[in-house]
């Protein structure tokens, strides 16, 4: 028997100036080069995207949806597939959310009690259904994903209303322990803990506190990315990137735009996810480093440059902006090409920073990749100070 | 490019080869041949990256006009052939006029001009805006403009207009192939009209003998308006007027028919002689979420001729589609994992029945030369169409 941890983390190169680091996460799966961009193939599957060529792109991580997958194909049939892994043909490292941020935002009828959520099921029966925090790692055991998610008690970033935080805070904490009690496969899985306490820094320091006295191997940055202030977003980040441990990885949940990433990275997260890579693919939009591209307008028609040339993607050696503005949103196999170029964009861009923070060069990076979006040097005033709190200055 | 074909009789099943092709001296494509249908210049669901995970020998994409009409401003300005533009430049590509898999509309006529269906709706295409597009495409096998509109309960009034109109067509046509520099290259199909009525098909035959200079093969068109309704025409229904015309037309040139023939009438046609098919009978199956799973091989391990992979008895069969199939989905992927993915409506679930019923259908046409080879089609036929009557009794 082996009693090898199921995460071993360990930190390769750190940045002189911002608190960005270059590390190795190893989990059962295979390791995982941080910081690293996650897609989402929410119910088991990737926008399209076959496992066999997300190999070839060197992706090692992906995550999947707990609600989801519960509901479809559920756990019973799972169970039987052998997990994830095997019923979807990936071998990669997978991560799973806990359920509770769908069940929130999906069902307007979801009400929140200690016991857990309780909700309507979407499913044909309707029945009320209650996920708990066993009931959460139930399904992600099941599952088998190398890092599973805690149920939390999921409070809308923007509510202002400080004693129902407070009270998300300490149950999130409550329901951290039930969860890691349930969890029934410590040696081939990772439970990690969400911080939560919205834009209250109190709140986020006692969240933090409370979780990184448990015996975990990393921690996510919940409650985020919810319609809040850039203002109020990258402070909460670097409040709970100083209080949280240098030597285990950080997850900032639901971040995935260009900017948010580069400047997280400068805040010291280490695994970001979103679904918007992925879902911009379907309406016909491709990332660049200068902005985006909507493949849709008229100015793309007789354009016969690819989507970057400087990008090593398939969809990029192959086909034209004209080809592809005629067929985005007409054909299904437009929004696959899409979507591994926008996979693609995401992994080169964390490649980028993972490089430039091995060289000593981060700071450099940060600045022209700035330049490059905003060439006017018209830059946020978020961005601007984010980044001067971590010693990078932009002008 | 040249045709190859033995024996030179007229109504036989053949052996042949499209070779010593201009820009792909290597290619030689053995017939009886099935060509890719592509829609918007792409398989449907199966992208070329794709594709080359399900074959790596050489093919002839048919590209219909209806989905690339959006590209004719473009393909003005644009350097390189069709199946560059497309993404596949080791392709051939076969410009044909109406998609096999969608109905072609009956009426909409017009004197001298086609109508062909757009995702922006009806367009005309007479010979001069017809033959503006094939030179600007560069295809390497196109079929002249044809007035198809017909089938077998077409009157006579109709047939005679679409003699008439496919005469001028031929010879306005050819006219302008004859002194075109950029089509000096391309390997011409001449469809052949005139319903149901062997004296009109007679009629337009001895028509296009007159002069044949410059065409290197027959496309049988007028026998249905394409979609879905072709897989189950009667063969006795189609039978006579085919052999009419197979033993009119020159024998040493390459024979044509378009539709979503079933496998059982594949192999009756090809006993008549018909050397090219197309693929559509995949894609339409594909769209009903069946997946072919009848023996090619009498050890192919199968009792069924297709099964429907929506259907809730495959909810937790991890079997693969078809037992000893080595095509990227029997290999990697179960049918409760295809069932889950058709049941949610995700992308890669028409992917992965696709490719599927491709591999199998392009294996089906292999083990037909080697049956005509071989002298054993006949066992083949024998084996098919019990499958295939088993399986309607079924229904």
């Amino acid at each position: 028997m082996t009693t090898k941890s199921p995460l071993v983390f360990s930190i390769l190169t750190e940045c002189g100036t911002s608190k960005a680091r270059v590390s190795r996460m190893i989990l059962p799966h295979g390791p995982v080069d941080l910081p690293v961009f996650m897609p989402v193939g929410t119910q088991g599957t990737l926008k399209g995207m076959l496992p066999e060529q997300l190999e070839e792109l060197g992706l090692q991580i992906m995550l999947a949806n707990t609600y989801h997958l519960g509901t479809k194909p559920g756990t019973e049939i799972l169970q039987k597939a052998g997990g994830l892994h095997k019923f979807m043909n990936w071998n990669g490292c997978l991560l799973t959310d806990s359920g509770g941020f769908q069940m929130v935002s999906l069902l307007k009828l979801a009400e929140i009690t200690e016991d857990g959520v309780r909700f309507q099921s979407l499913n044909d029966q309707k029945a009320e259904v209650m996920l708990t925090p066993e009931h959460s790692i139930e399904i992600q055991n099941a599952i088998g994903a190398d890092i599973i998610m805690q149920l939390d008690d999921v409070v809308k970033t923007t509510n202002p209303d400080k004693e129902r935080i407070e009270e998300s805070v300490h149950r999130t904490t409550r329901w951290l322990d039930r969860c890691l009690k349930a969890h029934q496969n410590p040696d081939t899985q990772n439970i990690f803990p969400i911080v939560q306490g919205t834009l209250y820094e109190d709140l986020r320091e006692k969240s933090a506190k409370d979780h990184i006295e448990r015996d975990v191997r990393g921690f996510a940055i919940g409650g985020l990315s919810g319609g809040e202030s850039k203002d109020d977003f990258w402070k909460m980040v670097h409040l709970s990137t100083n209080i949280l441990p240098k030597n285990k990885p950080r997850y900032l949940m639901g971040v995935g735009f260009a900017e948010d990433l580069v400047v997280c990275c400068a805040l010291g997260v280490d695994m970001f996810d979103c679904v918007f890579p992925t879902r911009t693919a379907r309406f016909g939009c491709a990332l660049t480093r200068k902005g985006q591209l909507n493949l849709k307008k008229e100015q793309f028609k007789k354009d016969f440059r690819p989507i970057d040339e400087n990008c090593p993607c398939n969809t990029c050696k192959n086909y034209t902006r004209a080809y592809l503005s005629g067929i985005v949103t007409v054909l299904p196999v437009a929004c696959h090409l899409l979507t591994e170029h926008n996979i693609v964009f995401q992994m080169n861009l964390m490649k980028d920073i993972r490089q430039s923070i091995t060289k000593g060069k981060f700071p450099d990076f940060v600045r022209d990749f700035m330049l490059q979006v905003y060439p006017t040097k018209n830059y946020p005033s978020w961005i601007i100070d984010s980044l001067s709190a971590v010693n990078i200055k932009l002008k | 490019m040249k045709f190859y074909v033995e024996p030179l009789s007229k109504c036989t099943q053949r052996l042949g080869s499209l070779s010593e092709i201009e820009s792909k001296p290597t290619v030689n494509i053995k017939t009886p041949a099935v060509m890719l249908h592509t829609q918007g210049g792409q398989i449907p669901h199966i992208t070329h990256e794709v594709f080359k995970l399900v074959s790596r020998k050489s093919q002839i994409l048919q590209i219909p006009l209806a989905g690339m009409h959006t590209f004719k401003e473009a393909m003005q300005y644009y350097e390189g052939t069709i199946s560059s533009f497309i993404g596949s430049k080791d392709s051939l590509s076969c410009l044909t006029l109406q998609d096999p898999c969608n109905i072609t509309k009956q009426g909409h006529h017009s004197t001298l001009k086609v109508p062909i269906w757009t995702k922006n709706g009806k367009v005309y295409y007479d010979a001069k805006s017809y033959m503006d597009v094939v030179e600007s495409f560069k295809p390497d096998i196109y079929f002249l403009l044809s007035d198809g509109d017909t089938n077998i309960s077409s009157s006579e009034k109709r047939i005679a207009k679409s003699v008439s109109n496919t005469m001028n067509f031929y010879k306005e046509c050819l006219d302008r192939h004859r002194k075109s520099d950029a089509l000096k290259h391309s390997f011409v199909i001449a469809p052949i009209v005139g319903g149901y009525k062997q004296i009109s098909r007679e009629r337009y035959i001895s028509f296009i003998l007159e002069d044949m200079k410059n065409v290197d093969g027959f496309l049988i068109d007028g026998l249905h308006n394409n979609g879905p309704e072709a897989e189950f025409l009667e063969f006795n229904e189609i039978e006579p007027i085919v052999r009419c015309i197979l033993n009119k037309i020159p024998t040493e040139k390459l024979r044509v028919v378009q539709g979503c023939w079933n496998p059982v009438n594949i192999i009756n046609l090809v006993e008549l002689g018909i050397d090219l098919f197309d693929t559509s009978y995949c894609h339409i199956l594909t769209e009903r979420s069946a997946a072919m799973t009848f023996a090619i091989e009498i050890t192919d391990q199968t009792n069924t001729y297709e099964i429907n992979l929506r259907d809730s008895k495959y909810v937790d069969d991890f079997q693969p589609i078809l037992i000893g199939c080595e095509c990227l989905s029997c290999t990697k992927y179960s049918r409760a994992y295809i069932h889950h993915l058709l049941s949610v409506h995700e992308l890669l679930g028409p992917i992965l029945v696709m490719i599927h019923n491709v591999y199998h259908y392009l294996r089906f046409f292999e083990k037909i030369r080697s049956c005509i080879q071989n002298n054993t089609l006949q066992t083949l036929q024998l084996s098919i169409t019990e499958q295939f009557r088993n399986h309607q009794k079924t229904k």
